[in-house]
């Protein structure tokens, strides 16, 4: 006999109630966890879909990107000896033929070969250009015809336009590389430059880390205050019942029954709610506006669920302690249950 | 069936005791309805909850089916209130989210008796028409008479065909009439089945139908 279900099925209204609250918060948690995720890719897409390697910047460029000078003569050594590429960051306007001002970081990197005068943009730039445009960079005076589009490739919250290794050296007005980049796990040791792994350069971008940190502590504020919630629910439900589970214990019900009953109950709460929670969740991702930047990826939100589930099982765990102190003896005299 | 041997039983608080059973010795026999009795305070409760094994003693033995209740340990305790005692409280203590028949089912499950999802229905239905409650068999406790609920806690005590019945004050919360019908059902169970049955009572009515009447004083027998 599934004691657990008959007592959810009975009581609707109070299951219902605790379901509801556990949906609300881990939906909470997983459109934070979706906005934390979509601006980590707004702000550095172009570095994340990048594959696993070494940033390579001049050492005394104090692990700023943009402080970072690598002359001609060492990247090309260091190229030649490690192989990869080298890369340009450059935040910059392209103005159109009606005056119109686009934001951009202007890109060369070794990965994308782009002919002088022609340039491609991120994707999400296709809703006001189309290939054939012209666009101007005014301080250089270069004017550029749009060659097509990538996708996902935005850094510091501005679409990439990828550039030749000539305009990028009249744009930026030096030959110098600000990167080297070098595909493979293998940690270089160069002289007079700093290698970094991808998430180690992704924090010395300024304001990812401090974005990603506030954004993670309010995902993980909202687990434990998660936790804190079932424990609470289930200590509250637990104190309602402890008549009835010392009852049962005096009738011969094993303890170990009545933890199973709760853990059940546990458990198709947390599955109901999190289903629910997660199908919105991934909904949002398709009907989200595209100036949110928002996206709840797959694997952090399975990952998440488990973490809730876990929370979960302790919070009820510890408050299901009375249930194995309750005397059957007490709570016969107790009364009705 | 079972023997009570110089039970005494004292309660502590700080420096203070009180010894609320002197040395009791009690027999209780099968197929017999014997009654406790006795003003509040004469022990007849804590000897009744240290016989069905909700309770320990300081000292003496209960023994019962060849084995001294007092030296189990509370596994063994719990093994033996589900599969060889049946209990009548002064509330039902129904599950409040079972009905009826489910109530019966539970405590089949709990005592280990091994029986077909068939069978099980049959003896259900064959306790809860013996107690006079089939037509209820699906209703909620929230739905039935004081009456009602001690019927069918009565059927839930003897589901798992215990050796012995203990009732507390079955009749407590009942009218006269309803106290009436709970008592001939005791007593008719006894004649039937040959059960056991240990209750604890203050009302002078319900003691004519009782097979010995033992009357408690100051934590000894009177």
């Amino acid at each position: 006999m599934n004691l657990a279900w008959k007592e959810m099925k009975k009581n609707k209204l109070k299951f219902f109630i605790l379901g509801s609250i556990v949906f609300l918060v881990s939906l909470l948690t997983f459109v934070i966890s979706g906005l934390a995720n979509g601006l980590s890719e707004d702000n550095a897409s172009l570095i994340r879909n990048m594959p696993e390697g070494q940033f390579l910047m001049s050492s005394d460029a104090e692990e700023t990107y943009s402080m970072s000078v690598i002359d001609p003569g060492l990247r090309d050594q260091v190229i030649s000896e490690h192989g990869g590429y080298a890369m340009s960051l450059q935040m910059g306007f392209l103005t159109d033929d009606e005056d119109r001002q686009t934001g951009v970081t202007f890109v060369h990197s070794g990965d994308h070969q782009v002919s002088n005068g022609r340039i491609i943009l991120d994707e999400s730039l296709q809703k006001d250009y189309q290939t054939g445009d012209h666009l101007t960079h005014e301080q250089s005076g270069t004017t550029f015809t749009v060659a097509g589009f990538v996708p996902q490739a935005k850094f510091s919250h501005a679409p990439s336009a990828f550039l030749s290794a000539d305009d990028a050296e009249q744009i930026t007005r030096t030959k110098a590389s600000q990167l080297i980049f070098v595909p493979g796990s293998d940690e270089l040791s160069v002289s007079g430059l700093t290698a970094f792994s991808k998430s180690e350069f992704l924090n010395t971008i300024p304001s990812y880390n401090a974005e990603q940190l506030s954004l993670n502590m309010i995902v993980w504020f909202l687990i434990a205050i998660s936790g804190m919630l079932f424990g609470i629910f289930f200590y509250m439900m637990n104190v309602q019942k402890i008549g009835l589970y010392g009852i049962l214990k005096g009738l011969g019900v094993k303890t170990r029954d009545l933890f199973r009953m709760m853990w059940t109950q546990l458990i198709i709460i947390t599955l109901i709610a999190l289903t629910a929670s997660l199908s919105i969740g991934f909904s949002l991702n398709a009907v989200s506006p595209g100036d949110l930047p928002y996206l709840l990826a797959p694997a952090t939100a399975f990952q998440l669920s488990a973490v809730f589930t876990l929370v979960g099982f302790f919070g009820a765990t510890l408050s299901g302690v009375q249930i194995k102190r309750i005397e059957p003896l007490q709570a016969i005299r107790q009364g009705e249950v | 069936m079972m023997e009570l041997k110089q039970i005494e039983k004292s309660f502590s608080a700080g420096e203070v005791s009180e010894q609320v059973l002197k040395g009791v010795t009690l027999t209780i026999e099968s197929g017999k309805l014997t009654a406790l009795t006795g003003v509040s305070g004469s022990g007849k409760s804590t000897l009744l909850s240290i016989a069905a094994g909700l309770q320990s003693t300081t000292s003496g033995s209960v023994l019962f089916d060849g084995r001294d209740l007092t030296s189990l340990d509370q596994e063994e305790l719990r093994a033996l209130r589900a599969g060889s005692f049946g209990f009548v409280f002064q509330s039902s203590h129904l599950v409040p989210f079972l009905t009826a028949a489910e109530q019966l089912e539970l405590m089949l499950k709990t005592s280990g008796r091994k029986l077909s999802k068939k069978a099980a229905a049959a003896e259900i239905s064959r306790v809860l028409t013996r107690v006079g409650m089939e037509h209820r068999r699906n209703a909620y406790p929230d739905t039935m008479s004081g009456g009602e609920k001690q019927r069918i806690a009565i059927a839930r005590a003897l589901i798992h065909q215990p050796k012995i019945v203990f009732a507390d004050e079955p009749t407590a919360s009942l009218d006269s009439k309803r106290s009436h019908d709970i008592m001939k059902l005791l007593k008719d169970i006894t004649t039937d089945t040959g059960t056991a049955v240990l209750m604890v009572t203050h009302d002078e009515e319900m003691l004519g139908y009782a097979d010995r009447v033992v009357e408690m004083r100051d934590g000894l027998i009177g």
